[in-house]
This record gives C-alpha cells, sequence and structure tokens, in this order.
C-alpha cells in the first residue's frame, strides 16, 4: 500500500496547473491590487481567452488520443472568412456554395449515423440510413438555397460554418486513420490548406471581408448586404446585476469546457480517447473502432476551430485568412500547461482551463505593468516550458536533492 | 594486489542495499555477492527484488542506500555509462537494439571506430565486429540490419555488444523468454564461453531447469530481501521453490482429465496470409476442435505461427484471413476483434504491456475496457456505479491483492498485471478463451494462480485455446495439443502421447 507521502505527490501532479492558476492569480492581485481583482477586469480576461480556448478544448481531445491537429489555427481564419461572406453576401459565393456543399456531406453522415444507432443492430433495414440521410441531406440543403438571396441568419452561421470545420477536420482524421499517416504531417497539410482555402473563397488574393451591421449612413452596395443585428450578440456582454458584463463568448466557452468534460469522463468515446493514446494496439484489440474514433475527434476539433471562427469574426467584425495565424501554438501550449501529456492518454479539460486562464491572466498581468509585448511573448514561452518541467517533476527531484536525504 | 590475484575473491559485493520507489520499500538490506568467471542465478517471486536490485548495479536507480564494492573499492555509479565504463553491461528483457541499424553498428553504437575529421570507418567496424561475433560462434552477417534477425540472434548481438564493452560483468533478465528451446541452447553455450574467459554472469530467470542447467550458485530473494546464496549442486528444486516462497508449500500442478463434452469451438480449413504476398502464409490450413471444458494447447517454435494463428481466431487480420469458424454449432464471421467480443471470444495477448493493458490508465478502466457495454446506462453513457461494482466482482473473483482499483496499472507487478489481464476478459464473459504465453514472465506464485483460475474456467465449461513458450507448462495444462511447424500443423496430440519428445520432434524444420 502507497503511503500517504506518494499519494500526495500523484494528486499534486494532477494539481499542478492549478496551483500554477492560483499563483499567477495572487501575483496579479499583488502586482496591482486596485485593477486585476476588479471584476470587470476578471470578466474581460474571460472575454479575451474563449475565444482561443475553444481549439485548445478540441485540442485537448485530439491529444489525449496521442494525435495533434496542427490546422486548427487555419481552420479558425477558413471560417471567419466564411462566416463574414456568408452574413454579407447577398448574391451567390464561392463561400455559401462551399458552405452548403460541405454542409450537406456532414448532415447526411450525422443522420445517416443517427438512423443507425436506432435501428436494431445486425437486422436488415440496410438501406434505410443512407435513404434517410439522403433525404435529410437534400431537405436542409433545398433550405439553405433558399436563404442565399436574404443572407445567412445568426443561427444559421453559427451552424453551418462549424459543420464546415468538422468536415474538413474529418478529413483530417480519415486520412490519419486510414492512410496511417503521422497526425503531424497530415495536420500540416491541412493547415497549408485551409488557409489557401480561406484566401479563395475570400477572392482578391484573400482580401478581408468586413461585416457591417444596418446602421444611419452606411448604405449597402452591390452585392453586399448587411449582417443581421443578432449577431452583434456574440460579441456583446450579457447584462449581470442591470450591468453588461459576462462576454457572450465565455458562455460558449464554458459550455464547451463542460460538453468536452462530460464525454472525457462520463462516455465511452471518452474513454475511447484515453485508451488510444494510452496504448492504440491494446484498444485495438479490446474492440475499440480505433479508426471510427480518430475520424471523429478530428472533426470536434475541426468544428470547435470553427466555432472559435465565427465567435473571431464577431468579435473583430471581419473575416480574414490569417485571422487564427499561430493559434495552434496557442492551443497546444494551453493544453500544456493543463497538464496533458503530449505522448496521449493522460490529461483532464479542467487542466486545458487552467491552462488557457494561466496565459490569459499571464498578458493581463503584463498589460497592466506596461511590458512591452516582445517581453511577454518570452516570458509566456518560459513559462511553456517552466510549466512542463515543473509537472515532470523535474523540479521536485531537484529539491530533493538539494534537501537529500539518505536512505535508512 | 593480492585481492584481485585470489580467483575465489568477490569481483563484486553489494551490501545492505535498499531502495524505495515513491516512498515504498522495494529492498530492505540485500546483500549479493559475485566471483569471477560464475554463473550466478538470481531467483525469486515477482516483486522481490531482483531487476531493482540488478537495475541498481547497472547505475540505472542511481539513488539507494548501502555500498556497493568492486574488487574491494567502494563505487557509486551514477548512471548507466559509468557503470559501462566500470564493466557492467546489462541485457534487458526487451532488447535496447535499433532496428534499422546493422549487427555492427549496434554493437559499437555511439563507439564507432572513425578515421580523419569523423567519418565512421566501417571497414575496421566490421571486422571488429565479425572478430567478436566469431568468439561467440555466431554466423551472421554483420552488415544485416537487426530487424531482419530472430529474437534469439538479436540478444547473440546484445551480448557481443557487452563484450565489446570488454565486459566483467553480464547482468541477463529473463534472457529465455522470447527464446525457442534450441535458442536457448546457443545462448547457454554462449554463457560457458564467457564464464571461460572469466566473465560474471548473472542470470534471472523463473525457469527452473534453466537455473540447474546454468548455474554456479543461486541467490535467493525474497521480498526486498536476501533469503540466501546456495551452490546450485546443493539444492534441488523442491529446496530452491521453498526458499523462493517461504512458508508457503511448493504446488504441482496437473489439469484433471476432462469429461466428454459437446463440441464448442469448431476451426476449419483457416488460413492466415502473409500480407507480403512474396513470402510463406502465416497460419495454413489449420483445422481443430474445442469441447466445453477442453483445455486446447498450442506448441511451436518462436514464429512457426502460435500468435498469429490466436489473432486470426480473434479477428485481427480479417483482410488475409480465410476458413470457417463455428461457435455452439452456429457459424460465427469475424470482421474485427469487436465482432469476436461479441460472438464470446477473449484474447489474452502475449505481451501484456504492448496489446494487453493501457499501462497508464487506472486497474479499473483497463478492468472495464473491453466490456464498456455492460457499464453503460444507455447507448454511450457510462455509469461511474456499475464500473465500480463490475471492477470490485472481478478484484474479488480473481482475488487481485491491491488496495485501491484507482492505481496505474503499470504500478502493479507482473503477476498482478497478469491477473487485471485475465479479469479484463472475463468481464466481457466469453465462452471461448483463447490464451497466448498467459504466464510469461510471471513468479511461481502467481502462475499457480493463473493454473487454479484456468481449471476453474475449465469446470464451469469454458473452451480454452493456449499457447506457452514452456513444454511442462503446456503438457500439464492441456488435454491435447496441436504442433505447428511453419504455420502448419505437423501433429495434433491426445494427453497420453504429449511428451517434450514427441512435441520437440514434431516443432523442428524438417531440414
Amino acid at each position: 500500500m502507497p503511503p500517504l507521502a506518494s499519494r500526495l505527490r500523484s494528486s499534486l501532479n494532477h494539481l499542478a496547473p492549478f496551483m500554477g492558476l492560483i499563483s499567477i492569480f495572487l501575483a496579479g492581485a499583488i502586482l496591482n491590487q486596485g485593477t486585476f481583482l476588479n471584476l470587470y477586469n476578471q470578466l474581460n480576461v474571460l472575454g479575451r481567452v474563449s475565444i482561443i480556448a475553444l481549439p485548445a478544448i478540441g485540442m485537448t481531445l485530439v491529444i489525449l488520443a496521442a494525435g495533434i491537429d496542427l490546422s486548427v489555427g487555419s481552420l479558425v481564419s477558413f471560417s471567419s472568412v466564411l462566416c463574414a461572406m456568408l452574413l454579407m453576401e447577398r448574391e451567390w459565393s464561392r463561400a455559401s456554395v462551399a458552405a452548403i456543399l460541405i454542409g450537406t456531406l456532414f448532415l447526411f453522415f450525422v443522420i445517416q449515423g443517427a438512423v443507425r444507432l436506432l435501428l436494431p443492430s445486425g437486422g436488415g433495414l440496410r438501406w434505410l440510413p443512407p435513404v434517410v440521410g439522403c433525404a435529410g441531406a437534400a431537405m436542409a440543403c433545398w433550405m439553405s438555397l433558399q436563404v442565399v438571396p436574404a443572407g445567412f441568419s445568426t443561427w444559421m452561421v453559427l451552424l453551418m460554418v462549424p459543420m464546415v470545420g468538422a468536415v474538413l477536420g474529418a478529413v483530417n482524421g480519415l486520412v490519419i486513420a486510414k492512410g496511417k499517416i503521422q497526425p503531424f504531417i497530415v495536420t500540416l497539410g491541412m493547415m497549408s490548406a485551409a488557409v489557401g482555402l480561406a484566401k479563395f473563397i475570400a477572392g482578391k488574393g484573400g482580401q478581408i471581408h468586413a461585416i457591417y451591421y444596418e446602421a444611419a449612413g452606411y448604405v449597402a452596395a452591390g452585392t453586399v448586404g448587411t449582417a443581421p443585428r443578432s449577431f452583434d450578440l456574440l460579441s456583446s456582454k450579457i447584462p449581470l446585476f442591470g450591468i453588461p458584463l459576462l462576454p457572450a463568448a465565455g458562455l460558449f466557452f464554458i459550455a464547451a469546457a463542460l460538453l468536452a468534460h462530460f464525454i472525457l469522463t462520463r462516455l465511452k468515446f471518452g474513454r475511447y480517447l484515453y485508451a488510444i493514446g494510452g496504448n492504440e494496439e491494446t484498444a485495438r484489440l479490446s474492440g475499440i473502432d480505433v479508426d471510427k474514433v480518430k475520424i471523429r475527434v478530428y472533426a470536434f476539433s475541426g468544428g470547435l476551430a470553427a466555432l472559435a471562427g465565427v465567435l473571431y469574426c464577431a468579435a473583430y467584425t471581419q473575416g480574414k485568412p490569417d485571422a487564427g495565424l499561430t493559434w495552434e501554438l496557442d492551443a497546444i501550449a494551453a493544453v500544456v500547461i493543463g497538464g496533458t501529456s503530449l505522448m496521449g492518454g493522460k490529461g483532464s479539460i479542467t487542466g486545458t482551463v487552467a491552462g488557457v486562464l494561466i496565459i490569459g491572466y499571464l498578458a493581463n498581468i503584463l498589460n497592466l505593468q506596461e511590458v512591452p509585448s516582445e517581453v511577454q511573448d518570452i516570458l509566456k514561452g518560459v513559462i511553456i516550458v517552466g510549466a512542463v518541467l515543473l509537472q515532470q517533476g523535474i523540479m521536485g527531484k531537484w529539491l530533493r536533492r538539494l534537501f537529500r536525504t539518505r536512505y535508512e | 594486489m593480492s585481492i584481485t590475484d585470489d580467483p575465489h575473491a568477490a569481483l563484486l559485493r553489494m551490501e545492505g542495499i535498499s531502495k524505495d520507489f515513491s516512498g515504498i520499500p522495494v529492498l530492505h538490506g540485500v546483500d549479493f555477492e559475485l566471483r569471477r568467471g560464475e554463473v550466478m542465478a538470481l531467483v525469486g517471486e515477482n516483486g522481490a527484488g531482483k531487476s531493482t536490485l540488478m537495475k541498481i548495479l547497472a547505475g540505472v536507480h542511481p539513488e539507494y542506500g548501502g555500498n556497493i564494492y568492486i574488487e574491494g573499492r567502494v563505487t557509486r555509479f551514477r548512471n548507466t555509462r559509468e557503470a559501462g565504463q566500470a564493466g557492467i553491461a546489462m541485457i534487458y528483457q526487451e532488447l535496447n537494439l535499433i532496428p534499422e541499424l546493422s549487427v555492427a553498428e549496434n554493437i559499437f553504437l555511439g563507439r564507432e571506430p572513425h578515421g580523419w575529421g569523423g567519418r565512421v570507418d566501417f571497414a575496421a567496424m566490421n571486422r571488429a565486429a565479425e572478430r567478436i561475433l566469431a568468439d561467440l560462434h555466431f554466423k551472421a552477417p554483420v552488415q544485416t540490419p537487426v530487424a531482419k534477425l530472430r529474437v534469439g540472434h538479436q540478444q547473440l548481438v546484445e551480448i557481443a555488444k557487452a563484450l565489446s564493452l570488454d565486459a566483467r560483468i553480464v547482468i541477463m533478465d529473463e534472457p529465455t523468454s522470447a527464446l525457442s528451446e534450441p535458442e536457448a541452447a546457443v545462448l547457454f553455450a554462449v554463457i560457458r564461453h564467457l564464464q571461460e574467459r572469466g566473465v560474471a554472469v548473472v542470470y534471472i530467470s523463473h525457469r527452473m531447469a534453466e537455473l540447474f542447467a546454468i548455474a554456479d550458485r543461486i541467490t535467493i530473494l525474497r521480498d526486498g530481501r536476501t533469503v540466501g546464496t546456495v551452490g546450485a549442486q546443493e539444492i534441488d528444486r523442491q529446496g530452491l521453490i521453498q526458499m523462493m516462497v517461504g512458508e508457503r508449500a511448493e504446488r504441482f500442478f496437473v489439469k484433471a482429465g476432462m469429461p466428454a463434452a459437446e463440441i464448442l469451438l469448431s476451426v476449419s480449413h483457416m488460413t492466415r496470409r502473409n500480407p507480403d504476398p512474396a513470402r510463406p502464409a502465416l497460419v495454413e490450413d489449420i483445422s481443430f476442435t474445442v469441447r466445453r471444458g477442453e483445455v486446447f494447447g498450442i506448441a511451436g517454435l518462436l514464429g512457426a505461427g502460435r500468435t498469429e494463428l490466436l489473432e486470426a481466431l480473434f479477428g485481427v487480420d480479417t483482410g488475409h484471413t480465410t476458413g470457417r469458424m463455428e461457435i455452439g454449432g452456429k457459424e460465427v464471421h469475424l470482421r474485427n476483434p469487436e465482432s469476436a467480443i461479441a460472438a464470446g471470444i477473449a484474447l489474452i495477448t502475449e505481451d501484456r504491456k504492448s496489446s494487453g493493458l493501457v499501462p497508464r490508465m487506472s486497474v479499473l478502466h483497463n478492468l472495464t475496457l473491453a466490456a464498456l457495454s455492460r457499464i453503460a446506462l444507455c447507448g454511450n453513457l457510462l455509469s461511474s456505479g456499475k464500473e465500480a461494482a463490475l471492477g470490485e466482482k472481478m478484484r474479488a473473483d480473481l482475488a487481485i491483492p491491491i488496495h485501491s482499483l484507482d492505481l496505474a496499472v503499470e504500478l502493479l507487478s507482473g503477476g498482478n498485471q497478469q491477473k487485471v489481464l485475465l479479469a479484463k476478459w472475463l468481464a466481457t464473459r466469453p465462452c471461448v478463451l483463447l490464451l497466448d504465453d498467459p504466464t510469461r514472465g510471471i513468479d511461481i506464485g502467481a502462475k499457480y494462480e493463473i493454473y487454479l483460475q484456468l481449471a476453474d474456467l475449465a469446470r464451469q465449461g469454458m473452451a480454452m485455446v493456449l499457447t506457452s513458450s514452456e513444454l511442462p507448462e503446456l503438457i500439464s495444462l492441456c488435454d491435447r495439443i496441436l504442433v505447428l511447424r511453419e504455420g502448419r500443423c505437423s501433429a495434433l496430440l491426445d494427453r497420453e502421447e504429449c511428451t517434450p519428445e514427441r512435441i520437440l520432434d514434431a516443432a523442428a524444420p524438417a531440414a
């Protein structure tokens, strides 16, 4: 039976990200008493980290399954452009064609998968799922075709853009699983392809598509209309106690984190991810359809990245082909600071949430201290590596050596 | 120096060695002594501390209590390189070779002879490698990639590497666990040869017969303490087991005969082609039946297709497999392991670390991994209550002696890991159990418990297909034995016919 000390140490390893979070919070509180602890500032940090937190949450699941997704930054860029164009354009554009085609594909797979789940296993009716899938997807496609001349609504972009992201993510997963190619290579390819795709649909060598709301003095010209007012809500602050405080993006962050946590702790799928990350061969021989799990986890990651693109579009009132430049690195950094092992099989969403907040607080504190941004980048790099050093217990080893106790 | 001149003086003395891992004591003051040119067997049940003690000697664990004396001088290795420089080489159970590099490159890895400007002198390296291999009477082209050698030969490359380092002490951890009997015989010849050159060998093994064949002296460890050191001539198998297990008496095991029961598993014309079409089939045209309650053995040398056959019966690599399989008279079509599990088949794989368990996962999650549908509330939603209940039941059924199911399974001893593996598959409620060398590398106590489990399962009507790298185990456990030779069935022996001689005769290649 392991004595208390070793059990304490193992739980300390689990707690490392949270201790990091608490210490950085305390540091902020001490350095800038007034401003840092202010509720307004706290919620401001939440708003700032929320968008980048979404790809980090998807990345956590991918990394747990011993994968990596380098394409999330490009998918953010792509989906921000897609989102802006769907909202603004009043005629057929490359964006609407891409969104409707890929969205239809997504619905076909999801609907037939859902029907297959409902059917009794092993029975006949094999033709039913694809037929229902086709019918459902065709209906949705026809409905969205009607929408093009009027411009897409907020609800529709919130549904369609993540669908497109999920399909592109699923392509990652498909090539990784069936082609037996390292995730690093495949998602590196997608990273380049998705930026290209973003520039292609944007047109004119990748121009920025700005979002305008109907307002006095602004006149819609040519094929460009205005975005629905409700889209602005995505970047607004929701009133708490009558004061607009809680950033809407924060709600998406919280919801995504809760969903991912639920998947990892309560669903078979989550257990499969840990098993595949821990030992893929064992997972396969335990009856897990490893390929299917991989495709789904990359689709999940792509979908969350695309949702981040929509929120980016709302926050910065534009979609641009380099919106998510290097976001994949920030996402990986948050996951790693959160204690998830890049080897896979070990980690948690709570850790990633802590990781995201640590990065957010760090930037906030340094901004409040008026530290120049180049110094901030250096410090961020040090924190990433330092956090991992801490978690690997190397610091502990150094400390033990310092106070070396002889074994009896 | 007079000490070094005395041939019987200790080359190595380890005194009062103690070691703990995260506060869990593993060794409590172990004493160990080694003389020049002797083969010292180190035995003990799993968890007795054999590997830990030897890893301390090889510099793997630099933090320990006690002292190591080499030729009378206190020595403390801070890493494996220092131990290597002092002439200590350890050959691990999992070999440390780089598969793509040639034999010579592996032998001289990191110490390549080089000429001007750091250019590797391949000619000199190959010549030197050939010299060392000739010393070992091992004929292999030194430029072959190691991956192309059989496991037994790879082990010889490791030994050659140790010799090239001028090792004075060679530690072998379970060297024969992956070897067939003829390969083991070659290894023993090499050990004798090392002995003649004055090299001291520490030999860790669970196989009694080998110990008496090769060792001069035997040191017995139990629960992290030295029980004693005896001459191999002064003790018999019974006495040795007594010292290893302590109070507990030795337990022989022979499975009870089997009542005539109906046929549960029937396999006909099972063939598994090699993914490389130019090479011969892995398994060719195998047919057999297994009755309810029967233990059906598959014997054969390493590479004869034992593992490949069991995998084929479990739906692995169905793209290359043909043949017909019936369970309880109904034909089953396997598409993948998932469908095999659904059909009531379970496969206990040969290597628990690489394909049986997820080492970093908790014991509980490992136990339920193949039976997640049993603990689902509905569809994909898992019930932690059901999971805990199933875990507790499996722990009680197999008497897994751990205090918490939340421990990572990699922290358990080999025997307990094997129990977890067995429990994991029994949790799927199979009717056909495929066991690929289920007692590999575990101690006698744990082996015996596994035997009891298997006998109990047989009584309950389970049909079992068993392979083993140890013939005596196979003979004592199995009702019938099918012998494989190069993927084909070369004999099907009834219980009365199963003698080591007949099995080996059928297993040995014709040429």
